[in-house]
């Protein structure tokens, strides 16, 4: 059975369609790559998928739970799938004002004190004191506060930087960001990570690391959108070609890359891929 | 001597006043703008309109007009009387801070960029985890400098306050030029001076504090 799948996302901006129909499926830990012209949509899939725009149509069932586009759903709900999906940016979006540490374990933490005041609301409810049950909870958060930052130090190493953990964003190069941002997205421990063009706002000479840090994170379900042909190839275990808003060409990075069928992905190859290899 | 020591001790009585409308503003005014920034930002047109329509009054209407109005006015329009010279004054300052304050974050938010916002919610924060743990770390250290101004002004416009005959600092001053003693008006300049050099240094110690971001 499919872990991931998506049927027929549709979404318009002000008259005009950006999504025409978008459906794929994903197993369990494999990797999809979308390319694709800018303005074809890739980036408007990701943000539906994160619940940072509403598709007009379209539905996403992941491991046997059901969104449908058109449906009302309440913040708590909307939150809760936003939780499934991580998303990395790419203009990284790191919180200027928190370290690296402080910015993978922001998330995590605030999850700890709203779980701990629950905690405390279901003591009182079982008839404990209040000031035991304040205890209690604050013992527990505590405990929780303290496995959020052993899991961001982890994290951190898991991308290399647990050397520049206390580092405030702009003491970082762009892809020592970038690969922060991932350890940000991964530690809410997301079913599937998006990543929205990950390298472009990266010198090439940057690039590498990200891509050698994404590389790392195999066995995770992942979404990536990239501009990196010879990466795409390399890493998805699927590829999916997208133009004017729908899914023009789907199939293996093999199939994509040594034998497009449409016209529009061959040109589209010619333009992106075959002049990298040939220069390499 | 002790002329002096008399002058002195009545000045400082009437500071304490001007003190005390300064602090109560400042302690009203600073929520009540993020409440109208909020409320003109939003997209319920109903909300919006008022907001954006008082700040519109209270920024093209003078002070002091402001403050007669709100003193007067319920006398005037319904006849009811006896309304306190001091909450008068604060309701007139805070809703005037409160407007130009509102207007200096107004300017902060538009320049923190969407993908914060994003960023937090993509991590499931809610909105008011976003404001507080997002948005307002960045927006203070923004929005300090233009802060540190109004800030200054309010001290001096205190002295507006004399106008419906609260005693601060210039109304005591101005009782003593009536005696034919008119050193103690000047004198006053002192006291505003100090206030300004202490509130000085307190913003100068907010924006180091606040060095280490970078925005």
């Amino acid at each position: 059975m499919e872990y991931l799948t998506v049927e027929n996302f549709k979404k318009s901006f002000g008259g005009t369609q950006v999504l025409k129909g978008i459906g794929f499926e994903l197993p369990k830990g494999s990797i999809l790559a979308v390319i694709g012209a800018s303005g074809s949509g890739k980036t408007t899939l990701l943000r539906c998928l994160n619940f940072l725009e509403t598709p007009d149509e379209g539905k996403i069932c992941l491991g046997g739970e059901v969104f449908e586009a058109g449906k009302r759903y309440s913040e708590r709900e909307i939150r809760a799938w936003r939780k499934k999906f991580g998303l990395v940016f790419q203009s990284f979006n790191l919180f200027p004002h928190l370290t690296a540490r402080g910015n993978v374990s922001l998330a995590p933490d605030l999850l700890a004190r709203e779980r701990a005041r629950e905690k405390k609301k279901q003591l009182i409810k079982e008839g404990m004191g209040r000031r035991k049950a304040s205890a209690a909870a604050r013992a527990f958060r505590r405990e929780l506060l303290q496995n959020n930052a052993r899991r961001a130090d982890e994290l951190l190493e898991k991308v290399g930087l647990l050397d520049r953990a206390s580092a405030y964003p702009h003491e970082l190069s762009g892809g020592q960001q970038q690969r922060v941002a991932i350890a940000r997205a991964l530690a809410l421990e997301p079913e599937i990570l998006c990543f929205d063009e990950p390298t472009s706002a990266l010198d090439p000479a940057l690039t590498e690391e990200v891509l050698k840090t994404i590389r790392t994170l195999k066995g995770h379900t992942m979404i990536v959108v990239t501009h990196e042909m010879a990466f795409a190839r390399e890493v998805a275990d699927e590829v999916i070609f997208m133009a004017e808003g729908r899914v023009e060409e789907r199939g293996t990075p093999e199939e994509i890359f040594s034998s497009p069928m449409s016209e529009k992905l061959k040109s589209f190859l010619k333009r992106e891929y075959y002049d990298e290899t040939a220069i390499s | 001597m002790s002329k002096f020591l008399s002058v002195s001790l009545s000045l400082l009585e009437g500071f304490a006043t001007t003190c005390l409308i300064f602090l109560l503003t400042l302690l009203l005014a600073i929520p009540l703008g993020m409440v109208i920034t909020l409320g003109s930002r939003s997209r319920i047109k109903a909300i919006a309109l008022p907001c954006r329509a008082l700040v519109w009054v209270v920024r093209g209407t003078p002070l002091m007009l402001q403050l007669i109005a709100i003193f007067y006015g319920p006398a005037l329009l319904f006849g009811i009387v006896g309304f306190d010279r001091f909450a008068a004054v604060l309701v007139a300052f805070t809703l005037n801070y409160a407007c130009y304050f509102s207007e200096i974050y107004r300017g902060g938010m538009d320049n923190i960029p969407r993908g914060q916002r994003e960023a937090g919610l993509v991590l499931g924060m809610t909105r008011i985890q976003i404001f507080f743990h997002v948005t307002l770390p960045q927006l203070i250290k923004r929005i300090l400098a233009p802060m540190s101004n109004e800030v200054m002004s309010l001290v001096k416009d205190t002295s507006l306050a004399r106008i419906i005959s609260v005693s601060e600092i210039i109304f005591v001053a101005q009782e003593y030029t009536r005696q034919g003693l008119i050193y103690p008006l000047f004198y006053t300049g002192a006291f505003y001076l100090l206030f300004i050099g202490i509130l000085t240094l307190l913003f100068r110690l907010a924006e180091k504090k606040t060095a280490y971001i970078k925005v």
